[in-house]
């Protein structure tokens, strides 16, 4: 391949995923009976075609069979009057599931897989469609897994269309020649431009279909010359051989040659019109510049400390507006990393579909929001959580439509998605209309396994979830193979804190249950405060800290062996960074301390200085393989030194 | 100068690979459609010496793009970019004034010989 096979081969990834995702709305508008089937099915026609054009020209040979199959089954489906009836959907769903898995690990060596011939075999039953023409096995190491119909065998009762007047053309194909029956249609029409084309053999309907490279011969009314005959034969491309026999050209003045300009068009003279140009940008550049402007942020930072003691107006004026335009610069750039949450919610709906299909339950999706924008790196990483709490929500949450019906309520439960923008970033909320949270049986779980004191009488949200993402944890009487046994809640609490965000409930007993993640819009930068405990330095995400205080022996309190911080009429448990963070020496410096708070929990951290807030570019490295827990990312402080971000959720969710 | 190359597909994929050829022999492209539609506007609009038109495509299809653009300016110089399996569509759109065709997947070298064809 002359061209960059990565770069296309990232560029097909992201363009058959968006193809995946119109196929999926299209047969869910289908079988919701949302608009016309010929339109659903032209629809879909349409993204696995396209699918089969990337996949051929980067030599994906078993996706580009299968998609042509699929594309040839849709195409007389919707040329004939195609019904949407529930086998053509489930084929064409099992279809659509097939291409997804194989897009995933398409390689050019890859080779058509059981669920891609099932697929078509079930599409084929289901459109009527006469089965390949081959008994043997499918996948049988065949080149061409599935097997096409050959060509319609040519007449062979010629007559003799070419004696007439004219001269007679015979042109052969070169071997190479692609589409070989299209391109002699091609000759034919070049010939056609210098005269009449008296006939053609073999006949010209017959010709243009045919795949194979052809010798075929033409009878040509004309005034021009041989050699304008050969070359507009020649004109039409993979000709190998022209010959014009002249001895057929009759003394009879051929037929008036045909007008080759049409009517005098009017060329009115236009201005240069501005193009707006799309620019395609490569992602790890884009990720260079988020990382350049966040080093000038921090560069920024450090200048409007020094000049801050600056006595000279000029130099002081001109600060502040280099500093502000960084500001632009910075945001403006930021943005370019944004992409709406659509962009993955959109694959949702179909998954709820098929995960309320395999549990019996009936529901009804709603997504709002779909225009928030994230950084494009962390809507990869939320994407999974949030199917977890969809699955979750359709397994756990929503009763059965018999016993909903028995309740009272609709048989549909309504399941909903929803991105809003908050405070400090972005929240997703999953909500259902199903029973709840059942506390009573979950106290009872948490405290057979030690999760809880045993004098707790109830649980509350706080407390609720936390026993409930315990790994292992679970109250599910039957467990289904997608969501039971509590796996998958303690997977998204996770994920949601390394994101630097938070997850919460609120869950009301035969009401429903609703769960919010909180998450950064960005993971770029973050806005932190400073700490030092002995000689490090430390970063706290500002999202998190509440206050700040200056150390107060009398409200610092020791209540059943622990200190505790007096806030006003608060008791909140306290901790040591340094404790936390195995610094083991000491510093005798003022101490103060940072109100922190996460979800709806606060613990007051002892730190041995304060250095101040800034904004900080996060370095990310995965801390807990470090097995470093408490930390999220890294970053480098103005002076160059590093600086460990600390993940406040596992900090005060350890208490 | 340069050719000038209007590059019609709805996938950015395909529409990066033909640009990609067409810019490394030195033309240059000066527009890009992702609908029949946006196909016929953004030719009017600037009236590129050359258009490869993909034949499925959203809004509007190909073909008959081919055919609004060659009722505009019957000299337009049209490419149709098929994939196999179309021959009844590539003929269509020969008939409705395609100069010539290339099909996926598409070998630089085959791109280049049509477009000089075309252009010729």
């Amino acid at each position: 391949m002359t061209f960059d096979a990565v770069r296309y081969a990232e560029l097909f990834r992201t363009e058959s995923r968006e193809q995946l995702q119109t196929i999926n709305r299209a047969l869910l508008a289908m079988e919701s009976g949302d608009g016309s089937v010929p339109a659903a099915l032209a629809e879909v026609f349409r993204a696995v075609h396209t699918i089969k054009g990337m996949s051929a020209t980067l030599g994906y040979q078993s996706l580009a069979d299968f998609s042509h199959e699929m594309e040839s089954t849709l195409d007389a489906l919707r040329s004939g009057n195609a019904r949407s009836t529930p086998a053509l959907l489930d084929a064409l769903f099992s279809c659509a599931d097939a291409l997804e898995s194989a897009l995933g690990s398409s390689t050019e060596h890859s080779t058509a897989t059981d669920p891609m011939t099932d697929a078509i075999t079930r599409l084929r039953a289901a459109a009527h469609a006469p089965p390949p023409l081959t008994s043997a096995p499918p996948l049988a190491s065949a080149p061409h897994p599935f097997p096409l119909p050959p060509p319609p065998p040519l007449p062979v009762s010629p007559a003799d269309p070419l004696v007439g007047p004219g001269v007679i053309v015979r042109v052969r194909q070169s071997a190479e020649a692609i589409l070989p029956g299209v391109r002699a249609f091609l000759v034919v029409e070049k010939l056609r431009a210098l005269g009449e084309v008296g006939a053609v053999w073999p006949p010209v309907e017959v010709l243009q279909t045919a795949d194979t490279p052809q010798s075929f011969a033409v009878r040509l009314s004309t005034q021009a010359s041989v050699e304008a005959i050969e070359a507009a034969a020649r004109s039409a491309g993979d000709v190998e051989h022209v010959d014009v026999d002249v001895a057929a050209r009759t003394r009879r003045a051929s037929l008036a040659t045909r007008a080759l300009t049409g009517e005098e068009t009017d060329r009115e003279p236009t201005a240069p019109s501005a193009i707006t140009r799309q620019v395609r940008l490569d992602p790890a550049r884009l990720d260079t510049l988020v990382n350049l402007i966040g080093e000038l942020v921090i560069a920024r930072g450090r200048l409007l400390q020094l000049t801050a003691t600056h006595t000279d107006p000029a130099v002081d004026e001109t600060m502040q507006h280099a500093a502000r335009l960084i500001g632009e610069l910075q945001s403006e750039i930021m943005t370019i990393r944004m992409v709406p949450v659509g962009q993955v919610f959109d694959r949702f709906p179909r998954l709820v579909r098929d995960a309320a299909r395999q549990l019996g339950k009936e529901v009804t999706f709603v997504i709002e929001g779909k225009e928030i924008e994230l950084d494009r790196a962390l809507l990869d990483e939320v994407g999974e959580p949030v199917v977890h709490l969809l699955r979750n929500a359709i397994d756990h949450g929503i009763e059965a439509p018999s016993v909903r019906s028995a309740m009272g309520k609709p048989r549909a439960g309504r399941l909903s998605l929803t991105a809003s923008r908050d405070r400090v970033g972005v929240q997703i909320r999953v909500g259902d209309d199903g029973r709840g949270i059942d506390r009573q049986r979950v106290l009872m779980r948490a405290r057979e396994l030690g999760l809880i004191d045993e004098s707790l009488e109830a649980l509350d949200e706080e407390q609720l979830l936390r026993c409930i993402a315990q790994p292992g944890f679970s109250t599910a009487d039957a467990v289904s193979d997608m969501s039971g046994r509590g796996v998958g809640l303690d997977a998204v609490w996770t994920r949601a804190r390394a994101l630097g965000g938070a997850l919460s409930l609120h869950s009301v007993d035969g009401e429903g249950t609703v769960f919010t993640m909180r998450v950064p819009a960005t993971l770029a930068i973050v806005r932190a405060v400073l700490a030092r405990a002995g000689t490090e330095r430390y970063a706290l995400p500002l999202a998190h800290v509440r206050e700040t205080l200056e150390y107060d022996e009398h409200s610092v309190q020791t209540v059943k062996g622990r200190e505790v911080l007096v806030l006003r009429d608060e008791v909140l448990p306290l901790l040591y960074l340094r404790d936390v963070v195995l610094q083991s020496e000491h510093a005798g410096t003022t101490r103060e301390i940072v109100v922190l708070e996460h979800g709806d929990r606060r613990s007051g951290l002892v730190v041995d200085e304060l250095l101040g807030q800034q904004d900080y570019v996060v370095k990310p490295f995965d801390a807990a393989r470090e097995g470093l827990a408490i930390f999220t990312g890294a970053t480098i402080l103005p002076d160059g030194a590093p600086a460990l971000i600390v993940d406040v959720g596992s900090l005060v969710g350890s208490q | 100068m340069a050719h000038t190359v209007l590059i019609c597909d709805d996938a950015i994929f395909m529409r990066s690979m033909v640009g990609d050829i067409l810019q490394q022999a030195g033309f240059e492209v000066v527009g890009e459609a992702e609908t029949g539609a946006q196909a016929v506007e953004k030719y009017k609009q600037l009236r590129p010496d050359l258009v490869t038109m993909d034949i499925v495509m959203p809004e509007m299809g190909g073909i008959e793009a081919v055919r609004e653009i060659t009722r505009f300016d019957p000299a337009a110089k049209v490419l149709m970019c098929s994939a196999m399996g179309q021959q009844a569509l590539v003929v269509e759109a020969i008939q409705a004034g395609a100069k010539d065709f290339v099909v996926k997947p598409f070998q630089p070298s085959r791109v280049l010989e049509a477009v000089q064809r075309v252009l010729g």
